[in-house]
């Protein structure tokens, strides 16, 4: 048997003996969780290779010592450890003990395939872990979540794409949206108001097809950190949420991947060591409806001898790493991510015809998301680590229209040329360093900055056109932004006594843009009062800003979304929120009950203004826009079961939410689309055996608020085309609650030698929700309001096969 | 072809769309007066009041005439009687009240006329048939087929925001009173400003290609002249007549530029997008916000404008005569 050693040299520490560990992981690899240990203890892990291959842990411990956590981990393992200097050294005991039932307090499971490609590596110096290891009961941190790659995986979803907005979906006071999207809008927020960081670099497109699917490739994802009510000083830029998204370092101990196939997408995996000290992570998901396409369109343009038909949508993503370990106090690594939606449509007359009209029209609409970057983990000493990222970063968007036509007459050609495009696009240059800093046991501090060159074109629309000799070029009046971007920040997350602990934090930041500098000051605080082991009592302040926000005509994710910054009138929007809550777990861990209220007040939201299609798309892109003020408020309640084979939670929230903007609904204040006054979530995994696990997930609530306009009036006869028929009558917006939205899906994992089948259901039971509702006249004629509905029971299933 | 105007719904509707299902929505809320007048400069004003209905009643009348309503107008502050033939750069405003739907009140400025500048006509003949080739043996038989392109000099006023329509009519008879003069195809894509207020997404979707908007604002060129590319195709010239008349050549187009106010020309735009833009079928899905109808009147019901026409005559007398005798 081969060994090798895995060493870490983190920092002579004297102390190490003394140091406290805190662990939380559920059916993580084993080797997650010896970092987090690494990272706090400072001791480096010797162990063979194929003494951790396969082998997951569930653990749950609080300042409790490295050899006591040592001994829960390994207890019901075949695995013994010996902490010797800096080494903490794992080898198999002389007799091996039968792998028992789980434990609700340490669980190692030694002989479980792996399931979703994350295989036990190397451990590296300096590892970014996680900031929500602990139990919510532990730390100062209000309304936060740790999401791990399994637990988005098993969460069941529409078309069975894994996703990780819809699997945030289901924590309270974050609601969908539109139904079936991959929509965020936390506490009554904006989609716009979440900052998603994909490894410490933001991204700005984050759907899909038209948002049905998040940008995120669950099989990329080592974990995520999800921050909505106490926002450590670190995270700002948004409003409302933030993600921060890391991605798996690929394995030392050979090469792994996996390949899934679905209805809408396949996805590709791979990674594995290039010598001794660098290791790859590749990943590509891309869809398959282009391909499917093409005989639906053989078969139609077949059929016609004049005309011929093109269309093509595809979506994909990718996302490779490359990590390198230079020392034992240095890690760098770089990656790139490119996320990319195409729609090309067209169609021509498939001749030239000898006297008469040819037509040919193309269509292209492209929108996405380029990052690239590179980064630098680097050990300064015993207690410091940091990390430098200098990253690039591209959104895109566009469309154009072409459209090319010939009459042909005996004596010539008259040709016709015409294209129209828009873009939006944002150019950033990012350049950060964060350092993280442990000057005792209490203490924990955080700090850093980052600077950020953006170059914003908020919305360019050209217009060509050739008519025969006569062109005609117009374009509107928009230029590109440049704007220079700096935050600092400030935090420390002190352990004032056994019972009290804050987070306390500052982070401020500047926006020069158009010869205007605008600031923001963001205090953060939270803290929590621990009475006993099992309870917690926690408040928190939060002031965010934003200097960037998105633009959507349509509730779907389109390339008519802009992104556009903070620039003339307008002001940065900036949000204060205040939370409490009360937190508890069961003595032996297994269950966790929390209840969290929030008030928010939300300044400078920039909407669309009543009538702005009225302004023309050639007018500057921030005439349609008007600025206001939003409110919301709420209490989130959450039971969950942790371990087991049945786990899950249910909670409930209830909430209001709404707006106040000048130039909308005639000043006055009105709910918000989103104001679901209650959401009622239940998520169950149940993990029948080794093999099979049942997934299954319930969600209810309030209707989504609806502009329904019951009046109509006779509109005017001017003499043209444009009279006759009837209008609407102007109403309050967001006047009409839908009715109570309900829904069931449902998954199952069948796991076998090679990977695993994945079978899914998309509203189980079929209920049909009201999304809109609209006015026409039925089969007799009549005038009538009719409920419009989507998304019947939708069936999926993938496969995965995993090497 | 617009697929994707196509596409989009068959998507939306065979993938996703679940079904539609009748019901009534109870929302308390009163019908209210509507007015509707298009006043133009030099004509008497003409008020049409009516009330607002629900939707969906049943027991709603098509006649949504008001008879118990008084409407006073008054014109620059002061009362002026039903007969009043309002002026350029009138404050016109409308007052209607009715003890059942309350009171509904418009204002309008009637804009000026902007005059017309130049005009150039380069018509271009594309077919001739003449009387020889008539075995009727008429003493004047013609079928002229030709384009007609004409550019127009708009001289748009400093100052003000002006907003703008365009419409044309031909004359031209025959002996038996037909027509001779036809104008064939007006070609909506040779003048790009009649396509300022269609977004590159609705072109994108095909929403411009069947466009017919004749309305456009001044926001390009304001204070500036601009040239109207105004291209007929196909025009037809056609005449048969036992006895030579030179007279029957006596035909051509009208030009009319009304100078419209900004209330006529958010309606044109509101209709264009609830008629023909995507954003109207998306939010008829649930996709996108609800559009009400645009209106200036207090009440939210109505639209009150005003407009005033420059006029200008192509005749094509000599330009047949030459092609004729050419021939």
């Amino acid at each position: 048997m081969r060994l090798f050693l895995l060493s870490i040299m983190l920092c002579v520490s004297t102390v190490c003996m003394a140091q406290k560990v805190t662990v939380r992981a559920v059916d993580e690899p084993a080797s997650v969780v010896f970092r987090s240990i690494v990272e706090q203890t400072g001791k480096n892990f010797v162990y063979s290779s194929e003494l951790l291959k396969d082998m997951r842990v569930s653990v749950n411990v609080r300042n409790k010592s490295l050899k006591c956590t040592l001994s829960i981990i390994f207890k019901d393992s075949d695995i013994e450890f010996e902490i010797r200097g800096r080494n903490i050294i794992l080898k198999r005991k002389p007799k091996p003990e039968k792998w028992k039932s789980d434990s609700p307090v340490a669980v190692v499971h030694p002989t479980v395939p792996q399931y979703n490609g994350v295989v036990p590596e190397m451990l590296e110096e300096v590892v970014v872990t996680s900031r929500l290891e602990a139990p919510a009961v532990e730390t100062a941190e209000i309304g936060a979540k740790k999401l791990t790659a399994r637990e988005i995986i098993d969460t069941p979803v529409l078309f069975g794409e894994s996703d990780v907005v819809k699997a945030l979906q289901m924590q309270p006071g974050i609601s969908e949206g539109q139904e079936g999207m991959a929509g965020m809008h936390v506490h009554g927020g904006n989609s716009d108001e979440n900052l998603y960081m994909l490894d410490n670099v933001p991204l700005y497109q984050v759907n899909h097809f038209a948002g049905l699917f998040s940008a995120f490739n669950a099989e990329a994802i080592r974990y995520i950190d999800f921050f909505k009510s106490s926002i450590p000083a670190k995270y700002d830029g948004r409003l409302s949420s933030y993600l921060d998204v890391r991605t798996r370092n690929g394995s030392r101990d050979g090469h792994h991947g996996s390949f899934r196939l679905g209805l809408t997408s396949g996805a590709f995996n791979i990674d594995g060591p290039i010598g001794k000290k660098t290791t790859y992570s590749v990943s590509v998901r891309r869809s398959w409806f282009d391909v499917l396409s093409v005989p639906m369109l053989a078969l139609v343009n077949s059929s016609d001898e004049e005309e011929k038909i093109r269309f093509r949508y595809a979506f994909m993503d990718l996302n490779a790493r490359l990590t390198h370990r230079f020392s034992n106090r240095a890690t760098g690594f770089a990656s790139v991510y490119f996320g990319n939606d195409i729609l090309k449509a067209g169609s021509s007359d498939k001749k030239v015809p000898e006297i008469g009209w040819y037509d040919d029209y193309k269509t292209d609409l492209n929108w996405g998301n380029l990052v690239a970057q590179a980064g630098l983990n680097y050990k300064i000493n015993s207690s410091m680590t940091s990390e430098f990222t200098a990253a690039y970063t591209r959104y895109f968007s566009g469309m154009k229209h072409e459209w090319l036509s010939k009459e042909i007459m005996y004596d010539g050609i008259t040709e016709s040329h015409s294209i129209s495009r828009t873009r939006n696009n944002i150019n950033d240059w990012i350049f950060r360093a964060d350092f993280d800093w442990r000057p005792n046991d209490e203490n924990r501090v955080r700090f850093g900055g980052n600077y950020i060159l953006h170059s914003f074109l908020p919305a360019r629309t050209d217009r060509d056109y050739r008519i025969g000799t006569t062109q005609i070029l117009t374009r509107d009046s928009t230029w590109t932004y440049t704007a220079n971007e700096a935050n600092i920040y400030l935090e420390d997350d002190w352990m004032i006594s056994e019972k009290f602990r804050m987070n306390a934090g500052l982070h401020m930041s500047l926006f020069n843009i158009d010869g205007k500098t605008n600031y923001g000051f963001g205090p953060r605080l939270s803290f929590s009062y621990r009475p006993s082991e099992n309870w917690a009592v926690k408040g928190a302040y939060a002031r965010t800003n934003q200097y960037v926000h998105q633009l959507s005509q349509t509730y779907l994710s389109l390339p008519t979304d802009q992104w556009v910054p903070v620039t003339g009138q307008f002001k940065p929007q900036n949000a204060d929120k205040i939370s409490i809550g009360g937190y508890w777990q069961s003595d032996n861990r297994l269950f966790a009950a929390s209840v969290e209220g929030y008030w928010k007040i939300m300044r400078n939201l920039v909407d669309y203004r009543d009538e702005y299609y009225l302004q023309p798309p050639t007018e500057m892109w921030n005439a349609q826009l008007c600025s206001g003020k939003g409110t919301a408020k709420g209490i989130d309640f959450k039971v969950e079961k942790l371990y087991g084979k049945l786990t899950g939670h249910i909670s409930y929230s209830l909430a209001w939410s709404d707006r106040t903007f000048p130039d909308k609904n005639g000043g006055l204040t009105f709910p918000a689309r989103f104001d679901n006054r209650h959401t009622i979530n239940i998520l169950f995994n149940w993990n029948i055996s080794d093999r099979v696990s049942l997934n299954a997930a319930w969600t209810g609530h309030s209707g989504n608020r609806f502009t329904l306009l019951p009046q109509v009036w006779e509109s005017p006869e001017f003499g043209n085309s444009y009279s006759g028929d009837e209008s609407p009558l102007k109403t309050r917006v967001n006047n009409y609650q839908l009715p109570f939205y309900h829904r069931l899906d449902l998954s199952c994992t069948v796991r076998n030698k090679r990977g695993y089948w994945t079978f899914g259901l998309f509203n189980a039971y079929c209920h049909l929700n009201t999304i809109a509702i609209r006015r026409t006249h039925n089969h007799a004629n009549r005038p009538v309001f009719q409920k419009v509905k989507l998304l019947p029971v939708i069936p999926s299933i993938s496969y995965t096969w995993q090497f | 072809m617009a697929i994707l105007r196509y596409i989009i719904p068959v998507l939306l509707s065979s993938v996703l769309a679940g079904c539609y299902e009748d019901f009534n929505p109870e929302i308390d809320t009163k019908p209210v007066l509507c007015l509707n007048s298009l006043i133009t400069a030099g004509k008497p004003i003409d008020v049409q009041v009516t009330h607002t209905w629900i939707f969906n009643d049943e027991k709603s009348e098509r006649n949504h005439d008001v008879p118990d309503a008084s409407v006073v107008i008054f014109a620059n502050e002061g009362i002026v009687p039903p007969d009043y033939l309002p002026k350029e750069g009138d404050r016109i405003r409308i007052v209607a009240d009715s003890p059942t739907y309350g009171t509904a009140t418009a204002e309008v400025v009637v804009p000026y006329a902007t005059p017309i500048g130049k005009v150039r006509v380069s018509p271009v003949v594309k077919n001739i048939w003449k009387g020889e080739d008539d075995f009727f043996h008429y003493e004047m038989f013609a079928d002229i087929t030709f384009n007609l392109n004409v550019e127009m000099d708009v001289n748009d006023p400093a100052g003000t925001d002006n907003y703008y329509h365009f419409g044309y009519n031909w004359f031209g008879t025959d002996t038996d009173g037909s027509p001779t003069l036809s104008v064939g195809q007006f070609e909506y894509n040779s003048e790009p400003i009649f396509k300022e207020h269609i977004g590159v997404f609705e072109t994108v979707m095909g929403n411009d290609e069947d466009a017919s908007f004749e309305f456009f604002s001044d926001r390009q060129f304001a204070g500036k002249t601009y040239t109207l590319h105004l291209n007929f195709s196909d025009a037809f010239y056609r005449v048969n007549s036992q006895i030579y008349d030179e007279s029957l050549l006596d035909c051509g187009l009208n030009l009319c530029l009304n100078t419209v106010s900004q209330s006529y020309y958010n309606w044109a735009v509101y209709k264009w997008n609830v008629d023909e833009g995507i954003t109207g079928d998306l939010s008829d899905l649930g996709l996108a916000e609800s559009r009400w109808g645009y209106s200036n009147v207090s009440t939210g019901a109505g639209v009150v404008a005003a407009q005033s026409s420059s006029e200008v005559t192509i005749n094509l007398k000599e330009f047949l005569k030459t092609v004729l005798n050419n021939e």
